[in-house]
């Protein structure tokens, strides 16, 4: 029944099925298709012309080629830092909103108010820093050589601002970074065709200035003030998975984009000098290259820099641990922005700062209840120098009275005292002892505790500054008895700070060699660590007050101050041993074999280590400390065991203790470096400690310090101790070769044998054995077969292996480890021939690019696994800080105004230097004026350049290069030409960019970027020449010689240029001869024709220009908040002399003036008439007489008409009158006949044409109808027949 | 910009050409206090001024300062510049200890450095310049500064004390440097040498290569010492005679050691037989230190490696001689570069003494003196 219904198969007839079964039949029948033709028709594929074929192979080879970029080491850390996002955009462009919704996309958080940048977790593996860009052209330039991506907003409804243009150009000098284009206010359009077209326009345009295909991202509309959620999404999903490609300037070098800035300086400086310097520390996360201590940094808008510190924190907005999961649960979405008061709970080196909501560290807040505080702590001057200097007066006319006027007439104030007001009562107060005492008091305590308040955060104040003093001697006194007083919770902290490799190493030394010399260990151990260059020249005791004094750094005081209340604490269980087995072991044998003497050396120099390592723990070892530790240990110094110790290190010991203030000098210094002679002694039976030895253990290093701390006695006379540095070794002899000092006796047999396998004749490793490597390569490759033969060749240990076998099975695998071995030679067995195989067919042709990456790649793999397995501390010494850290750098010498007028909105970038970077010295650079500027650019007129991280003004001279290398001078830059441009300033390396602006101030109303262009060059002189013609007059004439004077002032001048070549103004060329007595400078010259006296004779010479040595960097970020954007520089003459009001001094002679030519008069032609004889007729002048006066009777008489006569003649005059008249009259009605004639014969002709139309439409219409007919009939017949 | 804070300051005239020499290319200045200060003769010794000279010559835009009793130097370092130099070494210091800096400096000039050195070319204090040719040159080459134009050749011979020899040294300007992996030192298998004699009888040559060759003949079979006897204009203005020898690894390793005859005048007359045979073991206890590095280069091959760039170099070196120690703190100071310093102990193998293996990242230096075309 149901097999009835089913309908019966069909053919397709169509659709892709069909077709692939036509194709098939068509290949079943051979006949083939179109993408067979090459099969089809083989000889119209073939090699036509080979040269043609090597051409088209040539082409795609280039092509391929084209393609590939030098292989770089990919140098990008494993936890990169995050991305850097400017947000980029004209105002009322929609920036802060969309840098919310990005936030509140990833982080679920709202940030109220944005200030600085803003660190997000914004997947598993990608952090970014979102920043808002302005448009102050200072924070447009800073933020292009720190952006990662930059997303540029265009406001659709206006179409592009000149800022967009601007900020593409300054991103192309410096690296050109990933840009988005981002267009907003897309809801203004009304209608969808315009919103269309405006697209479509603003997209092309984008592309023209980025890349074709560059994103832009279209943001709709707004709802409730925010960008449409999906949106959002996307651009954030499309900036998580954005790719990089790295930028030459910023993997070579160092930078941080600071998140977090705090003023460390002493508040008691800043009391008494608000203006001085200031020390900072700026926090951020560490890009692109690694980054040492105590290198140089430049902080756009600020200045150079040395980072006198910088340390690690942990990670303020980590990634999430690896997991196995797709997205970030909400837990792990961090934001940190502590700028914006986003971050909660920051930990410091020696701080812990909250975040209390709103209130922010760097605005001063002066709320009432807190202005008699701010009174009390800005007084520069302590309470009694106020009163001693106060005067008051009681009477109007009377003198003011001071404070001694009332000690002296205290008794005799009169009564009216009780009208004193509450300052007079105090003056009086204070005339009496006691009393004034009292008030006095409790203001000062007063003013003490409110300095306590303010000074706790920064971490002390003097009274713990004076506890900590005395803390510190008894804690002092206690470590000479080899206690170490140590913070229980810092412990952690600690271990971590100091250097693992050594900081440990010497405990159970220092704790068996304690009894034995207590007082050794402290004299020794403050030796040891403030031996220096040997700068000394100061008694010691000069040395301890200059140490308690030197250095007064509340941080490091409260550091301190925080170990003294720690809890006594074994410091042997508190540090984790990493080396010390080794040291200790090495220590234990030169204590066990060498004499007494040295081995108490020995003990020295590892307790004095220990000691330094504990210090360093607790905090970076301040000057205080080792000062003040200075004093009790010289003494005892002095008075006990010198005679343990060798006399040399007795001089060693003094020279140090003179030269202790300036401690912090690197510990290795001179004393170590002896020890190094020392230890090399040892070195052949002990392993030592080579680290410990070549770079001691302090790694402060600020040597720039003992240069001038030279301690002056009563301000005259220095204290001249007897300096006796080892001087052999300061003075010794400068020689890089190693002499050997105990040689071995090279007849001995075992001496001989001891490096017989350095040769080629000894014995082999395995894996290089020729031999062993000779017989595994049989064992591997040693079965083959011969396929012409048709023989089977048995590797030979192949059948022992068989052979094997069948023992083992007969031994029924007794041992497990023989099969395992025969595994692994199966193993390898297969990857061996697996090689051999690749090599044959995969890795055939190697080109030499693939070659170079390898290479690179290995390097890489190199660098990623050299440290990979050393903690932090370790690394950063090797390596210097990596980037992807958070780090914490402190920098010395700020000027104030950094601090006072610190701008959260503003960004600040610590830029590191390469070497010589920080150096200044000639520039020189290709130069090209932007096509959109609008005037061109004029030699020495100050501009700023922003080349490098720094942005400053110099003044520049512009040149061309001639064809002979000549570098000459242009006033002007050329128009649409590069040119060079030389400038005295910072040595930045060649190769990169730069541009140059004419002002940073204000806002311009054209484009503002004047030139862009490459550095070339750098040198310290330069070679730029200028023409210079002199000019002289000829004096005398003869043939070809003629003397020349005005050209110069003496013979010798003359004598200078002998042979020079010279010329007139008309071309004659000639040569400077000999000087002449006459007149002084002239000379003789000769031509090759004779001169004229009306010519100038001129010379043409190259005279060097100096380039002006100014270079002032662009301080900005200096300038008061909310006047960032108008430092202006030094101003161009032009500008001077529109600001003042003075017009140029217009040179007479330069004046464009009318010209007036006047007639040129020429004199008659006069002919010799010799000459008018001999010349042909019609050459001969042609001086017709002139016609003389008709004479009278020549002359016609006038003709007098008789009445009669006059009559006829008036008649006559009168009828042609008529007659004329008449002709005119017959001629205009002619016209008008005529007219009238041609106008009737365009009528009828109209007329006709018509008719004629008519006639044809008639025609053609009856045709047509016939031809209907005909068809109609003619198909009907058709149809007719059909039926 | 060039602050005073920026400036290194050292006490003593030692290391002076180390810290001249990196001041130059950190672009540091340097402040060296107290040169002999305490001496009868203080202030700086001829061969030290001709040194600050040759510095003077081969840079451009360096301030030298000396006082007035030349016990202090200050030195503000130009940039490199190269070129075409002719230059009298004093003859109290062999053209080793020029030449030794001017490997340092050369690959980083503006233009290509071409030098004629003139003066001692084998002494008993300094390197001689035979065995740089044959150990420092190779060690470049490992670095990629290579090209047809570096060569050291030495065209008179100058004994001293009246000196009269000659050399050439050229060298092309690299931009960058490659990092290095020299760990493996390989295996001896040559041993070359050159045995000189000037103003002497040729014959001197011939007796110091019998005694060396007496020695070696143990170790290896291949060994081939050139007698070299200069005459007339190319043999100087003293007599004496000496010998040089390098030992070629496997993996391209030269370790060298040399020895030179008393100057005439000077303490008593060394017999040729034990100076070949002294040299000979001057050479073993040089194999029995090690390393991939001869111990007069190692602070060559450090200097380069700390300039590379920014990758992971290391090299395996004998114990660090007194020289190198302080180079490489001079290297802190400078670069703020620290080594990681690891012994290895020398096993059971019969291969010397132990080893010292040093790895560095380097700074990432450039030649700023290169122009760019």
């Amino acid at each position: 029944m149901e097999t009835k219904d089913q309908k019966k198969h069909r053919k397709k007839n169509s659709g892709p099925k069909a077709e692939k079964k036509k194709k098939r039949h068509l290949q079943d029948l051979q006949l083939g298709d179109e993408e067979d033709a090459r099969k089809r028709n083989p000889k119209a594929f073939a090699v036509q012309s080979a040269v043609r074929m090597a051409r088209s192979f040539h082409r795609t080879q280039d092509l391929k080629t084209k393609k590939h970029h030098i292989p770089v080491v990919d140098r990008t850390p494993l936890e990169p830092p995050p991305i850097v996002v400017v947000v980029m955009g004209p105002p009322k462009v929609g920036k802060s909103t969309l840098i919310q919704c990005l936030i509140r996309n990833f982080t679920r958080q709202k940030l109220t108010e944005i200030r600085g940048p803003v660190t997000i977790v914004s997947g598993k593996k990608r952090r970014l820093t979102i920043i808002e860009c302005g448009c102050d052209i200072n924070m447009m330039i800073d933020l292009a050589k720190v952006a990662d991506l930059v997303l540029m907003l265009i406001d659709a409804s206006f179409g592009f601002e000149m800022e967009t243009f601007e900020f593409l150009n300054i991103c192309q000098v410096h690296g050109f970074p990933k840009i988005m284009g981002v267009l907003t206010h897309l809801d203004s359009f009304k209608h969808n065709k315009q919103l269309k077209k405006t697209k479509k326009r603003l997209k092309h345009r984008f592309w023209t200035e980025v890349y074709p295909g560059a994103k832009l991202f279209y943001l709709s509309g707004m709802v409730h003030g925010e960008y449409q959620n999906q949106e959002i999404h996307n651009l954030g999903r499309f900036i998580t998975v954005m790719k990089f490609r790295p930028l030459t300037w910023q993997t070579s070098h160092p930078y941080v984009l600071a998140d977090r800035m705090e003023d460390l300086t002493n508040p008691e400086d800043i009391r008494t000098n608000i203006k001085c310097d200031r020390k900072v520390s700026l926090y951020g996360y560490l890009r692109g290259a690694h980054l040492k201590n105590k290198s140089q940094i430049h902080m756009p808008g600020v200045g150079d820099f040395a980072v006198s510190d910088i340390s690690f924190l942990p990670d303020p907005c980590a990634l999430p641990e690896q997991q196995k999961k797709r997205c970030l649960n909400e837990k792990e979405k961090l934001v940190y922005a502590p700028l914006s008061g986003v971050g909660g709970v920051l930990y410091d080196k020696d701080a812990v700062y909250v975040d209390l909501g709103g209130s922010h560290g760097f605005q001063d807040e002066v709320g009432p209840t807190h202005e008699l505080v701010q009174s009390l702590i800005s007084t520069h001057s302590t309470i009694d120098a106020k009163m001693a200097s106060s005067r008051v007066t009681l009477f109007s006319d009377s003198k003011p009275l001071g404070s001694e006027d009332i000690d002296n007439q205290g008794l005799l104030m009169p009564k009216e005292e009780k009208q004193m007001d509450l300052k007079t009562g105090r003056m009086r107060r204070k005339a009496i002892f006691g009393d004034e005492d009292e008030s006095g008091d409790s203001d000062d305590e007063e003013n003490d505790e409110i300095s306590e308040d303010d000074e706790l955060e920064n971490g002390s104040s003097d009274e713990e500054a004076e506890e900590e003093e005395n803390a510190e001697m008894t804690d002092q006194y206690m470590a000479g008895k080899g206690v170490k007083r140590r913070k229980l919770e810092e412990l952690e902290e600690d271990s971590e700070m100091d250097l693992p490799a050594f900081a440990d190493s010497d405990d159970d030394l220092e704790r068996s060699s304690a009894e034995e010399g207590e007082a050794e260990e402290a004299d020794e151990s403050s030796e040891e660590e403030d031996c220096t260059a040997g700068e000394g020249g100061i008694s010691g005791s000069k040395a301890v007050g200059e140490g308690s004094k030197a250095g007064l750094s509340p941080a490091n005081r409260q550091s301190d101050r925080v170990n003294l209340e720690k809890s006594l604490l074994m410091k042997k269980a508190a540090l984790p041993t990493s080396d010390s087995g080794h040291c200790t072991a090495e220590e234990a044998f030169a204590s066990e074999d060498e004499s007494e003497e040295s081995s108490s050396l020995g003990a020295e120099e590892e307790d004095s280590e220990n000691e330094e390592a504990v210090r360093k723990k607790l905090s970076k070892p301040s000057q205080v400390s080792s000062g003040q530790k200075l004093g009790p240990r010289n003494l005892i110094d002095e008075t006990s065991d010198i005679e343990d110790l060798l006399k040399e290190e007795e001089d060693y010991k003094e020279e140090n203790n003179d030269s202790k203030e300036t401690s912090g000098a690197l510990k290795w210094k001179e004393d170590l470096s002896r020890k190094a002679a020392e230890a090399f002694l040892r070195q052949q039976q002990a392993a030592p400690n080579l680290r410990k030895l070549i770079y001691g253990t302090v790694a402060e290093d600020n040597e720039e310090e003992d240069g001038d701390t030279r301690e002056e006695l009563g301000g005259l006379f220095r204290v001249n101790q007897p300096d006796r540095e080892c001087k052999h070794k300061a003075d010794s002899l400068d020689c890089s070769r190693f002499l050997v000092e105990a040689p071995h006796d090279w007849d001995l047999e075992e001496v001989m044998n001891s490096i017989r396998d350095c040769f080629v004749t000894g014995k082999w490793e395995d894996d290089k054995d020729a031999a062993k490597v000779l017989a595994e390569d049989e064992e591997l490759y040693g079965d083959f077969e011969d396929l012409e033969t048709g023989d089977v060749h048995k590797g030979k240990s192949d059948s022992d292996t068989q052979n094997e076998e069948v023992e083992k099975e007969v031994k029924e695998e007794i041992d497990p480890n023989e099969e395992e071995s025969a595994k692994k030679k199966h193993l390898d067995k297969k990857r061996k021939l697996k090689e051999m195989f690749d090599a044959e067919y995969d890795e055939g042709e190697s080109t030499y690019f693939d070659d170079l990456k390898g290479e690179m790649q290995k390097q890489a793999q190199l660098n990623r696994a050299e440290f990979e397995d050393q903690d932090d501390e370790a690394r950063v010494q090797y390596e210097g800080f990596r980037p992807g850290m958070y780090v914490r750098v402190e920098i010395e010498n700020v000027p104030c105004e950094f601090v006072q007028n610190f701008d959260p909105h503003y960004p600040i970038i610590l830029g590191g230097l390469g070497n010589s970077e920080g150096n200044v010295g000639y520039v020189q650079m290709r130069l090209k004026k932007h096509r959109w500027y609008k005037k061109i650019l004029k030699s020495r007129d100050p501009i700023i350049f922003s080349v490098g991280w720094r942005r400053f003004q110099t003044i520049p001279l512009y040149y061309i290069e001639d064809h002979n290398g000549r570098q000459r001078l242009l006033k002007y830059t050329p128009q649409h030409m590069h040119c060079g441009a030389a400038f005295w300033g910072p040595i930045t390396p060649q190769g990169t960019g730069f541009l140059a602006i004419q002002s940073v101030s204000g806002i311009m109303p054209d484009f503002r970027i004047a030139a862009t262009g490459v550095v070339l060059d750098l040198d310290k002189s330069i070679k730029i020449v200028k023409k210079l013609k002199l000019t002289g007059f000829p004096y005398k004439i003869f043939k070809n010689t003629s003397f020349i004077k005005g050209m110069f002032n003496s013979a010798l001048e003359v004598a200078k240029f002998e042979g020079a070549v010279i010329r007139t103004v008309s071309g004659i060329r000639g040569q400077i001869k000999k000087a002449l007595r006459a007149p002084e400078g002239a000379f003789r010259a000769s031509f090759e024709d004779k001169l004229l006296m009306s010519d100038i004779v001129f010379m043409q010479t190259w005279y060097p220009v100096s380039i002006p040595a100014f270079y002032n960097p662009v301080t900005s970020l200096l300038k008061a908040v909310g006047e960032k954007d108008t430092w202006s520089g030094m101003r161009t003459t032009g500008q001077l002399r529109l600001a003042h009001g003075v017009r140029l001094k217009a040179n007479k002679d330069s004046l464009y003036k009318p010209i007036l030519r006047q007639k040129k008069h020429f004199n008659s032609l006069h002919i010799p008439k010799a000459l008018q004889k001999a010349l042909p007729f019609k050459n001969k002048p042609k001086t017709q007489a002139k016609a003389g006066k008709v004479p009278k009777d020549r002359r016609r008489p006038a003709v007098i008409r008789e009445p009669h006569e006059r009559k006829i003649l008036a008649l006559l005059d009168a009828l042609s009158t008529v007659h004329s008249q008449k002709m005119k009259k017959a001629k205009e009605q002619q016209h008008l006949h005529n007219k009238e004639h041609f106008r009737a014969k365009q009528k009828e002709e109209e007329e006709k044409l018509k008719r004629q139309k008519d006639l044809r439409k008639k025609l053609f219409r009856i045709q047509g109808q016939k031809e209907r007919r005909n068809q109609k009939s003619s198909l009907k017949g058709a149809e007719g027949q059909l039926q | 910009m060039a602050t005073q804070a920026n400036s290194l300051s050292y006490a003593g005239c030692n290391f002076l050409r180390q810290r001249l020499v990196l001041s130059t290319l950190s672009g540091r200045p340097v402040k060296i206090r107290k040169i002999r200060a305490r001496d009868d003769n203080p202030g700086l010794r001829d061969f030290e001024a001709s040194f600050i000279r040759l510095l003077d010559k081969i840079t451009n835009g360096s301030r030298i300062e000396i006082n007035q009793t030349g016990t202090t130097l200050y030195y503000q370092p130009g940039l490199l510049y190269g070129g075409s130099v002719e230059h009298d070494c004093s003859v109290l210091r062999g053209i080793g200890y020029y030449l030794e800096s001017l490997l340092c400096l050369a690959p980083f000039m503006k233009h290509p450095l071409k030098i004629v050195l003139r003066g001692v070319t084998n002494d008993q204090v300094d390197p001689s310049v035979d065995v740089l040719k044959a150990t420092a040159l190779p060690l470049l080459k490992q670095f990629g500064i290579d090209g047809e134009s570096f060569e050291l050749k030495i065209v008179r011979r100058g004994m001293p004390p009246g000196g009269g020899g000659e050399v050439v040294f050229s060298c092309p300007v690299r931009k960058v440097l490659k990092p290095i992996q020299l760990t493996d030192p390989g295996k001896i298998k040559r041993i070359r040498g050159m045995a000189y004699s000037v103003r002497v009888s040729p014959q001197m040559a011939n007796r110091i290569v019998d005694s060396a060759r007496s020695i070696l003949n143990k170790f290896i079979p291949d060994i081939y010492i050139y007698t070299d006897h200069m005459k007339g204009v190319n043999s100087g203005k003293s007599p004496g005679f000496g010998l040089s020898l390098v030992a070629e690894t496997t993996s391209g390793t030269f370790l060298s050691a040399e020895l030179a005859s008393n100057p005439q005048g000077q303490g008593a007359a060394v017999l040729p037989e034990d100076l070949g045979r002294n040299c000979a073991w001057l050479l073993l206890e040089e194999i029995y230190r090690g390393g991939c590095v001869d111990s007069t280069n190692q602070s060559l091959a450090l200097l380069l490696m700390t300039l590379g760039q920014q990758d992971v170099s290391k090299v395996l070196l004998g114990p660090l001689s007194p020289y190198t120690i302080e180079f490489l703190r001079h290297l802190k100071s400078f670069f703020q570069i620290m080594f990681k310093i690891e012994t290895k102990p020398c096993g059971e193998e019969l291969k010397g003494g132990d080893k010292v293996l040093m790895t560095c990242v380097g700074i990432g230096f450039s030649n700023l003196s290169k122009t760019l075309k």
